[in-house]
């Protein structure tokens, strides 16, 4: 089988269950990769200006108006100008596949995120590229591959802040994996369902009928563990010790420059605003309303956005505020605090979902 | 602990490797090389090597009359030049056997205490990003902002400022002095209030900080470590209370102590450091007499009779020394400088073995050593 094949496989099966035609299933992709492209931008730029804000600074204010929308942009043309250095003793091929396993990563998770539920002639349709039976396993498995973009880079650059980086990257990632996987399982023991437009849509009855209670009134402490978790697992303060920058220099990035920097970094945004919008289906209710409010008549799309900027508004506040933990003080809390935390929360949450099934 | 210099062995195992922190690297303040062997996060020996940026000042300043060096004084440290003046200074007096007026010795502990608060508040803002606490540092700029406003008020420069003068200073003054300085200090006393209530408070930053880096004050009076990070070991250690210099006998401060001596000692015993000085400066404002602020004669070209002086100070990083040798000529025949954060660089090896690389930044930047000052 050619690796041509392989490829029209997998989109095949990415596609297959998906109930729109094959012509709005393209446009549906293009849209929502654009869509959390566009997302991981407005990232970068309310980062760099909400940051600013809280730490009674400007941010960027020349490029585009005062309020410098369009820097990112300048950004983009300074990282493509700019000379692309590969080390010698580089691996080479490591070390350039290392943004794009990174970037490909962010992108596959992509694809089950649906965005709104619709009802459209006596059918429901999910606004999403693909919707699998097992989408939240998919997400799992995918996010995961973040994992091997960071050890690549590390490894392939034969920096020694870089594979020390990529080390503690690893030595969090498997303590983080675990309490992120048994929070998901618990939510999907509550919702009764692998498929986050399920998971979604069993937050609005979770009593009675279009009740609207979030899973993150369900089971808080899931919650808790799961946020501090994608902390982690996205690497952001006060978890971002593979880039501590008074230590590693740039951590696993430290080597590389130009528009190799570029992807990886954005990669790095994409992970986030990716992390965001799971926080948002699974915790906090997706595209349905307030609880006992209702929606508003506002769309269930605008639901799903606005969550999902509140969330990352909530990733700039912690990094405001926090310091970062020390790398054994993060691997410690991952194993000797989270898992049995995230196993209770298990527990309540089979509990619970047994007594409201 | 071992007091020698240490060198740094090549590693023998597979699972060791040797790691260069420097001369370039995000950690550091000025180029010094940190060498560390670790076996997976942990430091098992460590080595610094310093010498970057030598400058040989104290042979430049052989070369210069009294008056030339002065301005060369700044350069020493920058954060602490009002301190390097004024100990020159009063060598040099002792040398001519003059006193500054008694308005001019109000002028230059007003200036030096303005100059303790700026660097410190550099000096906890840099520690803050070492911990990863980047909104720290820049609520810590934009203090010191106020201050070094404050400092350019009377000087007429931000950094170097060069004020004080043989017998007196440079200016007095300007008018509505006083009021501008009250008003910048109390916002300032309220928000470093608020500041060490914030890290006080923080768990993440207790976690990162307490037992961590820890020097004894055996240690520390062994290696020659004075000011902050000897006071954050338990030491009521302060030349301005031991030796009372200028017009520090006048004046009502407490010397701050902490008990442990470790990283958060230190950054508190600063942060407190910075409201005792705000008091002192209070009261230099109010107490100030009127009169001449410098002599009526100063001499452009200076020969003090042979003879020796060692002129000490209480600088914002421990205990700034100078020791000048007059032969009767214009210009001096030896100068040595006895500068603290040398002293507190060579503490920092051995505080770093055994810990682990995360902490080496938060441990460097506690001690707030100056590699110009290191390498003078």
């Amino acid at each position: 089988m050619g690796i041509f094949e392989i490829i029209m496989d997998t989109l095949v099966f990415i596609f297959a269950t998906n109930p729109f035609s094959p012509w709005i299933r393209g446009v549906l992709g293009g849209l929502v990769i654009g869509a959390v492209f566009g997302g991981a931008l407005v990232m970068v730029y309310l980062e760099r200006k909400f940051l600013g804000d809280m730490q009674s600074r400007i941010g960027p204010n020349r490029v585009g108006g005062r309020f410098g929308v369009l820097q990112l942009i300048a950004d983009a043309i300074k990282l493509f100008t700019k000379e692309d250095i590969i080390p010698v003793k580089a691996d080479k091929w490591l070390f350039i596949g290392a943004p794009i396993v990174a970037l490909t990563s962010g992108f596959l998770m992509v694809a089950v995120i649906p965005f709104d539920y619709l009802y459209i002639n006596g059918n429901y349709y999910a606004v999403a590229v693909s919707r699998m039976d097992i989408s939240i396993l998919y997400l799992e498995a995918v996010s995961g591959l973040a994992i091997f973009a960071t050890f690549m880079a590390g490894w392939g650059s034969s920096s020694k802040y870089a594979v020390l980086a990529a080390f503690r990257n690893v030595a969090k990632m498997i303590g983080y994996e675990v309490p992120l996987g048994i929070t998901i399982i618990s939510v999907a023991v509550m919702a009764h369902s692998l498929d986050i437009v399920e998971i979604v849509e069993a937050q609005s009855n979770l009593i009675y009928e279009g009740s609207n209670l979030w899973y993150i009134i369900a089971q808080p402490l899931g919650f808790i563990v799961f946020f501090i978790a994608l902390l982690a697992d996205v690497g952001r303060i006060p978890f971002d010790q593979t880039e501590a920058e008074e230590e590693l220099v740039a951590g696993w990035a430290t080597e590389y420059s130009g528009m190799r920097w570029g992807l990886a970094f954005f990669a790095e945004y994409l992970h986030a605003v990716v992390g965001s919008f799971i926080v948002t289906l699974l915790f906090l209710g997706g595209w349905n309303g307030l609880p006992i409010v209702g929606n508003l008549f506002i769309p269930g799309i605008f639901w799903v956005i606005g969550k999902t900027i509140m969330v990352m508004m909530l990733f700039i506040w912690i990094r405001a505020a926090l310091p970062r933990y020390r790398i054994d003080q993060v691997i410690d809390i991952g194993w000797k605090v989270l898992i049995p935390l995230a196993l209770l929360n298990l527990v309540w949450a089979t509990i619970i979902g047994l007594t409201l099934a | 602990m071992t007091h020698e210099a240490t060198q740094i062995t090549s590693p023998t195992k597979p699972s060791e490797i040797l790691l260069h922190l420097g001369p370039q690297h995000p950690l550091q303040p000025g180029p010094f090389l940190l060498d560390l062997k670790i076996e997976g996060e942990t430091i098992r020996e460590a080595e610094l090597k310093i010498g970057y940026i030598h400058k040989g000042m104290e042979k430049v300043f052989e070369d210069r009359t009294y008056l030339q060096i002065l301005p060369l004084t700044d350069r020493i440290c920058y954060l602490a030049s009002n301190s390097n003046n004024d100990v020159y200074c009063r060598g040099v007096e002792e040398l001519l056997g003059i006193e500054p007026t008694d308005r001019a010795k109000y002028l230059r502990v007003l200036t030096n205490e303005l100059c303790r608060l700026q660097s410190h508040l550099l000096g906890i803002g840099e520690y803050a990003t070492d911990v990863g606490f980047l909104t720290m540092f820049i609520y810590m700029v934009r203090e010191r902002e106020g201050v070094v406003s404050l400092l350019e008020a009377i000087t007429g420069s931000r950094l170097n400022h060069n004020y004080a003068r043989f017998g007196g200073v440079a200016n007095d003054l300007p008018p509505g002095y006083k009021e501008m300085a009250l008003k910048t200090l109390g916002e300032l006393k309220k928000q470093v209030k608020s500041h060490d209530n914030m890290l006080s408070s923080d768990s993440i930053y207790l976690r990162r900080t307490k037992g961590v880096g820890v020097l004894t004050a055996k240690e520390a009076g062994e290696l020659g470590v004075a000011g902050p990070p000897l006071r954050a070991a338990g030491v009521e250690y302060d030349l301005r209370r031991m030796e009372p210099y200028l017009v520090y006998d006048d004046l009502d401060f407490k010397v701050i102590t902490q008990n442990d001596g470790d990283v958060f000692s230190r950054v508190k015993v600063r942060l407190l450091e910075i409201l005792e000085s705000i008091y002192i400066i209070e009261q230099c404002l109010d107490q100030m007499p009127s009169g001449p602020y410098k002599q009526d004669v100063t001499p452009y070209i200076t020969r003090p009779k042979a003879g020796e002086v060692y002129a000490r100070i209480e600088d914002p990083r421990g205990e700034m020394a100078m020791y000048i040798i007059s032969d009767g000529s214009d210009k001096p025949y030896r100068f040595r400088i006895r500068g603290p954060a040398f002293a507190t660089a060579q503490a920092l090896p051995p505080l770093l073995v055994g810990g682990y690389v995360a902490d080496v930044a938060a441990i460097a930047a506690s001690m707030d050593s100056c590699t110009s000052e290191v390498d003078r």
